[in-house]
């Protein structure tokens, strides 16, 4: 059976769809034959009026087919598509009855304006991009550990849709936006940008790998494929163990962007970003200078007794990072003595290392001062209502044991080893460990199983927050306990840590009386504390040490080649090195990948909207423009929408418009027997397609109908009602509603392995890679789900009661109240007939009245289980 | 021998629910589909269907299957051969196997104490000693085991042959789960569709409650169910007929139908009143142990799942308390439980098989996602060995009482014909009817298929 595959090769080859076996690569050949990686073309001729340009392209095909386009859609057919497009729910009673008043085109336009308006577009739209970056809020696996605050993310997202944010700025975001200059922020001054980066952290991650290394390269493959295929259409990934078979991606292009990955790093990063140089936080430090000052006052007074050991002078203290001795082969990875050691992550630590020699103890009752001798990086003076990050550079360990220097209580140090940040037993539980004394003491780290492995510390002033941290179910309120100080972290093959200065071996003790005037002092501070903004935090992108990484021979990290410097793809940066002054170089990234002359990410854009719009883009692979991609059916089109995205300031809301003002977007989806035979299945596009409603937009049109939908945007996920899934590991802890509050689809949780059933058996993707078009299947599950979940049944008896509320006891009313509610019409004879003689034998057999609630609850749910419930026209 | 499927055919499985439910019922008569799984074959099959015992968690081959004399004489001595990492590195001496072995049948396969009944069907077994897979950790190995990948969102086997072969019965899926209850690490991800249709993704049925979500109607009452599924159809009906045909909804109605089917035979499936008292005792169902009563009903209904055309089943294990068959500490007891649990059930089974002529055309597979190391972790348990470790096939085709391949003198690396978790896949598709190199679904810009870019089929493991 060799013949067919041969003449098949044989085949793709001709078509240049195979390279010939032994040809070598020639990226310049590949990208000059190739579609995607051309200029956006000019359509020519320039379509006059930019409003009719879609039907315009559109039409030419469409003629020289001998088709016509169809007719305008019905305005209920039209609304109801509308309303499922743009805000992904039934058209509401007032907007209903105001365009079936008057379906005039200049109507029509004011309805499009008002849903692009209204803040359910984002809830919409946001899914869609969600889909792109497999958005999760746990990572799956054996455990399915959670992600915490993933959810913040996608409350960034909604904002960001609502706000039209310029489509490059909001890529930049996800590339760079914990490193832009000026970065954006909302009314509330919240830094916006940063949180776009918690995208990177949605890969699903194991705990506990034997090969650490091998498993960062599998993360890093899956953000490099995620970001290859959502932003630019590619597959990148495809060039992870050998150069891509049929794109003009080099496997050295693809080595050359995981350096931008590896050279990045987890933080939970405040979303209020405050100037460490700023008015509260000089408040704050300076008030515990005054707490100090007057503690001093109340010493030389001669209380209390305990402060008679302090036999060194204070400009000893402060002029040392305050390490002792060290013997011989010990070395320091980082002190206070060497900023530049450090990377100084949130503002929580502040500008500066702390010297005190007094440090409040915020988390003690009643309120304590330390003595802490030395400089310290320390978020106790005034990182409160905030997470304190501070990390080393990237250091190779050479030395069994890591000594760290710190106080602090409710705070933690983590030893990172390969990029690895899942730090947890049973391997690597002894990476991760809790800060809980409030005075200066040494922790000591056995490396000795991963000796010459790189590493970096991370020292966090809280005990939550870890990637697959099991303690944190994701709720809102930021846990605002910890406080951290860190002097030095030095390398040993001692197991006992250096002797500390002893000129600076000063005992602890707590304070717990108040002499005259600290107490007013301390109250200063206290205040001073409470008016440092209030962060939370979400997973985002820090840089780390910037570093490259070599090529894996056959994708294999046990055979590196040769190091590839950071640059983006070959194909559209050209040869030249990136300059990256300093860090991972994602800001440099973003700017390459933005540069006017990339077409592809305004091309794959674009053709989103088109596919969520249409069901179907005008390149049908919408995450794959590349060679085994499907060419676009219409590529002037598919241009000129992206040339017309680009000069419209990116703006989604513009193009979104554009299409669905055109004639294509309005027209009827019946076909005519002409277009049935020349084109079955609807390329040239001369109707609309009947398309499925996605999941959420089933599962929310259910809760509207049932006038159980609320409107409140944002907040925590909702979790999922547990009697519904299988239990298995990792289980959440907390069980939610059936009818997950009122809330709408995308504010449920998403858990790896505890989906949301009902979501699920109607398409919702399991996140692991980018999805831009959901599967549409057609199976009983979905039946069976409209048939007998229980979220139906009670959504079908509110809106029975609904409907004997509002309605007039009238039967022929109320039928049509409720025909108008799901499908914008009222009922024809036939079904009018159908429904009567349904109540009329469903009341005598219950044994009730016709206007009862049991017959018409049956009713309706009838009428969400018909197809023009699930389908839109 | 029957025709390659074409490319255009394939596009349309692609959009296929159970194989076909998304297509119009009038292509689908038009299309000739013969309805007997053949379109996606190429070569004439040895089996219709596989049962695959899936043993969560890893099972201690040198305790049940693999019998090592030398194992068993230096129990308790410092391990003689270099050692890879574990996952817990807590690497311990040598631990021999912690029941007697004998030889069984006239094939005189080595088989534990341990596992009395299944031991007088050894002459049915085709026993793997030599398998190997690439994680040491159970969710990438769950993963890989299921996938042939060790990551996330990939096709199931059984996803897989339901792709291929759909289903010889319209009215049930063609990839059944029965849960003992344990999911195992990774979850029901195991049992995804991927890329491949939703339809193709495993049905998971309960063992207790309702067998499958949503199967029971909210309304007990039979007749109020009919009438209101008489008025869908008929809105849908007069919805068609005035807005014309689309194929789309056409298909839904008719799963609509499916729907309702499997809401009536489903429960009647899972209803074991009708079996005989011999078959309950072959099976072990009034057993005093209650996994043993779960496991057993768990393959009683495997078979009447494959009677019914159903393509490939899966049991996963019930709870003893143990873990799963991962035993890090505490093997003795651990084994004791579970092997109670499997043992008479999956002997019934293939007595069960044999007696009604299904053994020939049921592919059998018993095995988990790796085995154990032949040292101690501590000195009660074992860790995970995913190096070599032991699989057997039954029925559908393979050659009965032999074993193929060989670990080497401890039971810890396979040192004789290594057989990988691809060319198990390869060659299980092959006893199916199915080239696993053919066998392809275009996503992401590459051709994927069930066995990635490796595998080859097992000759000597074929009758």
């Amino acid at each position: 059976m060799s013949a067919p595959s041969r003449a098949l090769a044989t085949l793709l080859a001709g078509a240049g769809l195979l390279p010939a076996q032994g040809k070598p690569f020639d990226l310049a050949a590949r990208k000059a034959a190739h579609w995607a990686w051309q200029p956006l073309a000019a359509a020519s001729p320039a379509p006059a009026d930019p409003d009719r340009a879609i039907d315009a392209l559109l039409g030419e095909r469409i003629a020289a087919a001998g088709l016509a386009p169809a007719p305008e859609a019905p305005p209920g057919v039209l609304l109801r598509r509308l309303w499922i497009d743009l805000v992904g729910l039934p058209p509401s009673a007032e907007s209903a009855a105001r365009f079936l008043a008057d379906p005039s085109p200049a109507a029509y336009d004011r309805e499009v304006d008002a849903l692009l308006a209204s803040p359910q577009f984002g809830e919409r739209w946001a899914r869609h991009w969600l889909d792109l970056v497999r958005y999760a809020e746990t990572l799956g696996h054996e455990y399915d550990f959670p992600i915490p605050n993933a959810w913040r993310y996608r409350d960034y997202v909604i904002r960001a849709f609502n706000a039209d944010v310029p489509y490059d700025q909001f890529v930049r975001e996800h590339l760079a936006g914990d490193l832009l200059p000026e970065p954006r922020r909302n009314a509330a001054g919240d830094d916006e940008s940063v949180q776009a980066t918690a995208a990177w952290w949605f890969a699903e991650q194991t705990h506990s790998p034997v090969d650490p290394v091998q498993h960062s390269a599998d993360r890093i493959d899956n953000q490099l494929d995620v970001l290859g295929k959502a932003l630019l259409g590619l597959t990148i990934a495809c060039a992870r163990c050998h150069d891509h078979k049929f794109d003009a991606i080099a496997q050295a292009d693809y080595y050359a962007m995981y350096g931008f990955a590896k050279s990045s790093r987890y933080v939970q990063a405040p979303i209020h970003a405050q100037d460490v140089h700023g008015a509260p936080f000089d408040r704050a430090l300076a008030a515990q200078r005054a707490v100090a000052a007057a503690w001093a006052e109340a010493g030389a007074r001669g209380t209390p007794q305990w402060l008679a050991p302090r036999t060194t002078p204070p400009e000893r203290w402060s002029g040392s990072g305050g390490v002792g001795p060290l013997r011989a082969g010990d070395r320091v990875i980082a002190s206070t003595d060497d900023p530049a050691a450090w990377i100084v992550t949130n503002d929580g630590f502040g500008a500066e290392p702390w010297r005190g020699p007094w440090c409040p103890d915020p988390t003690a009752e009643p309120a304590a001062l330390h003595l802490l001798p030395g400089a310290f990086w320390n978020t106790g003076p005034a990182g409160r209502h905030r997470e304190g990050n501070l990390q080393t550079q990237t250091f190779r360990l050479d030395q069994r044991y890591l000594h760290v220097r710190a106080a602090g209580r409710n705070s933690r140090v983590v030893v990172v080893v390969d990029g690895f940040q899942v730090v947890r037993d049973p391997i690597y539980g002894g990476l991760h460990q809790r800060v809980d004394r409030p005075y200066a003491h040494w922790l000591t780290f056995d490396v000795g199983q991963w000796r010459d492995h790189p590493a970096y510390v991370q020292c966090i002033d809280q005990v939550a927050g870890d990637l697959a941290d099991p303690d944190h179910e994701g709720d809102s309120s930021y846990p605002d306990d910890g406080w951290l100080a860190v002097q030095a972290i030095v390398a040993s093959d001692e197991r006992g840590p250096p002797p500390a200065d002893p000129g600076l071996a000063l005992p602890y003790r707590p304070w717990t009386a108040t002499p005259g005037g600290v107490r007013e002092a301390l109250q200063g501070l206290a205040a001073a504390q409470d008016a440092l903004p209030v962060s939370p935090t979400l997973p985002a992108l820090c840089d780390g040490t910037g570093a490259d990484e070599h090529l894996f021979v056959r994708g294999n990290h046990k055979t590196p080649g040769q190091l590839q410097p950071r640059k983006f793809l070959t194909a559209l940066a050209g040869a030249e090195p990136m300059a990256i002054p300093r860090g991972s170089g994602r800001l440099q990234l973003a700017d390459a990948l933005l540069a006017p002359d990339n077409p592809l990410p305004a091309r794959t854009l674009v053709n989103r909207v088109w596919h969520y719009l249409f069901g179907r883009g005008l390149s049908r692979t919408v995450d794959n423009l590349g060679v085994l991609g499907d060419a676009p059916a219409n590529p002037e089109l598919l241009d000129w929408l992206a040339r017309d995205f680009a000069a419209h300031g990116w703006s989604i809301k513009h193009t979104i418009r554009r299409v669905v003002r055109s004639h294509a977007y309005r027209q009827d989806s019946r076909a005519s027997a002409r277009g049935t035979e020349v084109d079955p299945d609807n390329l040239l596009l001369a109707r609309q397609n009947v398309r499925r409603l996605d999941a959420e937009a089933v599962r929310d049109s259910l809760l509207a109908l049932g006038g159980r939908l609320e409107d409140a945007l944002y907040g925590p996920s909702e979790p999922i009602a547990l009697a519904a899934v299988e239990h298995a590991r990792g289980e959440p802890e907390r069980s939610g509603p059936v009818d997950g509050d009122g809330r709408r689809s995308i504010y449920l949780a998403i858990r790896r392995n505890f989906m949301p059933p009902m979501l699920q058996a109607f398409d919702l993707p399991t996140p692991f890679a980018t999805i831009g078009a959901r599967s549409v299947s057609n199976v009983p599950a979905q039946a069976l789900t409209l048939l007998n979940d229980p979220l139906v049944h009670a959504m079908c008896a509110r809106w029975a009661e609904r409907l004997a509320g509002a309605a007039a006891a009238d039967q022929d009313q109320r039928l049509d109240a409720a025909y108008r509610a799901a499908f914008l019409r009222t009922p024809r004879a036939d079904e009018r007939a159908s429904c009567a003689e349904f109540l009329r034998s469903t009341a005598t057999d219950l044994g009730v009245g016709i206007d009862d609630a049991g017959p018409w609850t049956d009713l309706l749910h009838c009428l969400v289980n018909t197809k023009e419930f699930t389908y839109c026209r | 021998m029957n025709p390659t499927p074409s490319p255009s055919r394939r596009d349309l499985l692609r959009t296929a629910a159970n194989g076909f439910a998304m297509l119009p019922l009038r292509s689908l008569l038009a299309a000739g589909d013969p309805g007997d799984g053949s379109r996606g074959r190429h070569h004439p099959p040895r089996a219709r269907s596989v049962i695959f015992l899936y043993m969560d968690g890893g099972p201690a081959c040198q305790d049940l299957f693999d019998y090592k004399e030398r194992l068993a004489a230096e129990d308790g001595k410092p391990f003689a051969l270099p050692m890879e990492p574990t996952q817990f590195q807590n690497n311990g001496n040598t631990l021999g196997p912690r029941r007697p072995f004998r030889r069984h049948g006239d094939s005189g396969q080595w088989i534990s104490d341990w596992l009395p009944h299944l031991a007088r069907q050894a002459d049915r077994l085709c026993v793997v000693r030599s398998m190997v897979a690439d994680f040491s950790e159970h969710t990438n190995a769950n993963y890989f085991l299921h996938t042939g990948h060790g990551l996330q969102g990939r096709p199931s086997m059984g996803a897989w042959v339901g792709y291929g072969l759909g289903s010889d019965n319209r009215d049930l899926p063609s990839f059944v789960v029965l849960n003992g209850g344990l999911i195992p690490p990774g979850g029901v991800d195991c049992f995804h569709s991927g890329f491949l249709p939703a339809a193709t993704q495993g049905s998971i049925f309960r063992m207790r409650g309702d067998p499958l979500a949503n199967i029971s109607p909210q309304q007990a009452d039979a007749p109020r169910q009919r009438r209101k599924v008489d008025l869908v159809r008929r809105l849908d009906g007069e919805g068609l007929a005035h807005d014309g045909a689309c194929d789309a909804l056409e298909a839904a109605i008719r799963n609509h139908e499916l729907a309702f089917a499997m809401q009536r035979d489903v429960p009647e499936l899972c209803d074991l009143a009708g079996e005989s008292p011999a078959t309950r005792t072959l099976y072990g169902l009034d057993d005093e142990y209650e996994p043993t009563r779960t496991y057993g009903r768990q393959c009683l209904l495997a078979r009447r799942l494959v009677e019914r055309g159903v393509r490939f089943v899966e049991l996963t294990c019930p709870d003893t308390g143990h873990d799963r068959w991962d035993q890090h500490s505490k093997l003795d007891r651990g084994l004791t439980d579970n092997c109670r649990m499997i043992d008479q059930p999956i002997a019934g089974l293939l007595i069960d098989l044999q007696a009604r002529g299904l053994l020939d055309e049921t592919l059998v597979v018993f095995g988990g996602e790796f085995g154990r190391t032949p040292f101690a972790q501590g000195t009660t348990g074992r860790d995970h060995n995913p190096f070599g470790f032991t699989m057997w096939l039954a029925g559908g085709g393979t050659r009965a009482g032999t074993a193929y391949g060989a670990t080497d003198d401890y039971g810890y690396k396979a040192a004789e014909n290594p057989v990988s978790t691809h060319d198990l896949h390869a060659t299980m598709l092959h006893l199916l009817g199915i080239d696993h190199e053919r066998q392809t679904f275009r996503y992401g810009g590459r051709d994927l298929r069930l066995t990635d870019v490796y595998g080859k089929v097992v000759a000597p493991l074929l009758a």
